[in-house]
């Protein structure tokens, strides 16, 4: 479904992606781990078309989106669930929803039931709903989190991209977040998942690669990656 | 006391006008952290094109049926859309390049000149002299009378009030409720993010440059009936609506409001009581007060540094 080949990207002059191919297959949940500076995020921001890389091809459903801007790679059904949240927050929360599915509401997409998935979002964050009509900015970063994944849904996608869905919030959250992912796994939704719970992230995975600064270090089937050692011993130990 | 009423009415009805320029420039400058100086111009190439347009419809067999009243609210559609289509033209030209390449001055130089362009046409057009624009309402001053005071007003400086509002409320209106509105807060608050949702931002951009120039087109054809028209009408009006913009600053349409009636009011108070030569001091004081005091600005601090 979405497959990258050999993406090379760069800010200014610093090279922070040197050749990194990976692939996404249909239904499938894989997931990139690597330390802080790795180039996990970076990676993320060249296939939805914030960055774009310097060389190499990336495919979606067998096209090349690797020079399209943003908005036309989102209408190919790709979403973006950045790090920093990046919710608006001069919206309300349902309005920022609503943004998640604006491509739907304006025929650029199949339009779909956009009340009933907004109603889907808040039945898997509840504290949304009770602030639905509460201006984005000012919810607390937990709930911000929850509700920028809850807006990528909002397209519909064929391919879910999540930029650390769990970062900052207490464990509690961070099980929901990961009981969320699993469920949307059920429903058989195409991921591509940063997280820092290594351990977490390669339990809910099918497939998993190491990024080392910018490189893919390591690949295999998260089960394979969990019993690696030097996995291991650089991403699992005592961790989560 | 009468004499006080007077003179603050006038302030709001020209402070209204201030601050619906400065409402167009905070429009481009919320989406797209660039704003049009030659806002001025696209006042007053509105308000040549209403000129025409009235004076046209006016002109025809109907014009004596419906009178210059009714031609003045037909005229209007016609202007919107030149001002809409006008403002596009500025932002492909002159500011889309410089987005793109993330110039911090580029677009100021390009706005600027493309306003003098428009200026050297419109004289070319419309000539050089002020020319006079029927107005749609009685000339004659009312009397109004509050008890306990009494003051007159025009009808047209009455007109300019309810415009300027109208203008502003339909706008905020289809930015709160409307989904293309709410894209552009959405674009405003975070471009990039904006993008991933499918927004297309450089066209949410180049909307509100069109709007911006909508609003001031509309601008021009408010006060054309109480000024003289013409291809410099524009000048100061954007230049004053600039300051009243960071007076007010860019972020809220309130602030606008706000600041084009605190300085559209001093004006016609220093006007009468201290003298009509320093009608503009209060203004640029303030202005210098509010810049000393935030010295950043309300302008965001990136691009006071390169102003
Ligand atoms: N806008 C930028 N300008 C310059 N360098 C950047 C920029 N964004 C990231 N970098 C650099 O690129 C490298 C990779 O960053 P990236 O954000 O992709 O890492 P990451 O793997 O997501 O890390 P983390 O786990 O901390 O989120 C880092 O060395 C970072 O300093
Ligand atoms: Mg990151």
């Amino acid at each position: 479904m979405l497959e990258l080949d050999n993406i090379s990207a760069s800010y200014g002059k610093v090279a922070v992606l040197q050749g990194i191919s990976l692939t996404v297959p249909e239904h499938q949940l894989v997931t990139l781990i690597g330390s802080n500076g790795a180039g996990k995020t970076t990676t993320l921001r060249a296939i939805s078309g914030m960055l774009r890389p310097q060389s190499g091809q990336i495919l979606l459903a067998g096209e090349d989106i690797s020079t399209l801007p943003s908005h036309l790679i989102a209408r190919r059904g790709l979403a973006h669930s950045p790090e920093g949240r990046r919710i608006f927050p001069n919206l309300s929360v349902k309005d920022n929803l609503i943004m998640g599915a604006f491509l739907r509401l304006t025929g650029k997409r199949s339009r779909g039931d956009v009340a009933g998935d907004i109603e889907r979002v808040f039945t898997l964050f509840p504290r949304l709903k009770e602030r639905h009509k509460q201006l984005a900015g000012t919810l607390s970063g937990g709930e911000q989190q929850m509700l920028a994944m809850g807006r990528a849904l909002m397209l519909n996608p064929r391919v879910l991209l999540l930029d650390e869905p769990s970062m900052g919030l207490a464990p509690k959250l961070v099980e929901e977040v990961f009981a969320t992912i699993h469920r949307l796994k059920a429903e058989k939704i195409t991921m591509l998942l940063v997280e820092q719970f290594a351990a977490a992230a390669l339990e809910v995975a099918d497939y998993g690669y190491v990024l080392e600064n910018g490189k893919i270090a390591l690949s295999g089937t998260a089960a394979k990656l969990r019993k690696d050692s030097a996995v291991q011993a650089a991403y699992l130990g005592g961790g989560s | 006391m009468s004499i006080l009423f007077q003179l603050i009415f006038s302030g709001i009805s020209v402070g209204m006008i201030y601050g619906v320029i400065a409402f167009g420039y905070q429009l481009t400058f919320a989406t797209s952290k660039t704003l049009n100086f030659g806002q001025g111009e696209a006042l007053a190439l509105g308000a040549l094109v209403g000129l025409t347009a009235i004076n046209f419809i006016f002109g025809t067999i109907w014009g004596t049926y419906i009178g210059v009243g009714w031609s003045y609210l037909l005229m209007i559609p016609l202007v919107l859309v030149f001002g809409f289509l006008q403002g596009t033209v500025v932002e492909r030209l002159g500011v889309r390049q410089a987005i793109t390449i993330k110039s911090e001055a580029g677009w100021i130089m390009s706005t600027i000149a493309l306003g003098i362009i428009f200026k050297n046409l419109a004289e070319n057009i419309w000539g050089r002299d002020g020319l006079k624009f029927p107005s749609p309402l009685p000339e004659a001053a009312m009397t109004v009378n509050l008890g306990f005071a009494e003051f007159r007003v025009q009808p047209m400086e009455l007109a300019i009030i309810f415009g300027a509002l109208a203008i502003m409320l339909a706008v905020e209106f289809f930015n709160r409720k409307t989904v293309f509105g709410k894209a552009v807060i959405a674009t405003a608050n975070d471009r990039e993010a904006a993008g991933l949702m499918g927004i297309n931002t450089t066209r949410v951009i180049s909307f509100s440059y069109a709007l911006s120039s909508l609003t001031a087109a509309f601008a021009g054809v408010l006060v054309a009936p109480i000024t003289l028209t013409g291809a410099t009408m524009g000048v100061v009006l954007g230049l004053k609506a600039f300051a009243v913009a960071i007076i007010g600053g860019l972020s809220s349409g309130m602030g606008v409001v706000v600041g084009g009636l605190i300085l559209g009011i001093t004006e016609t108070l220093t006007g009468y009581y201290i003298s009509s030569g320093y009608r503009d001091v209060p203004g640029l004081i303030l202005l210098l007060l509010v810049l000393a005091i935030k010295p950043s600005g309300l302008f965001g601090r990136a691009t006071i540094k390169k102003l």
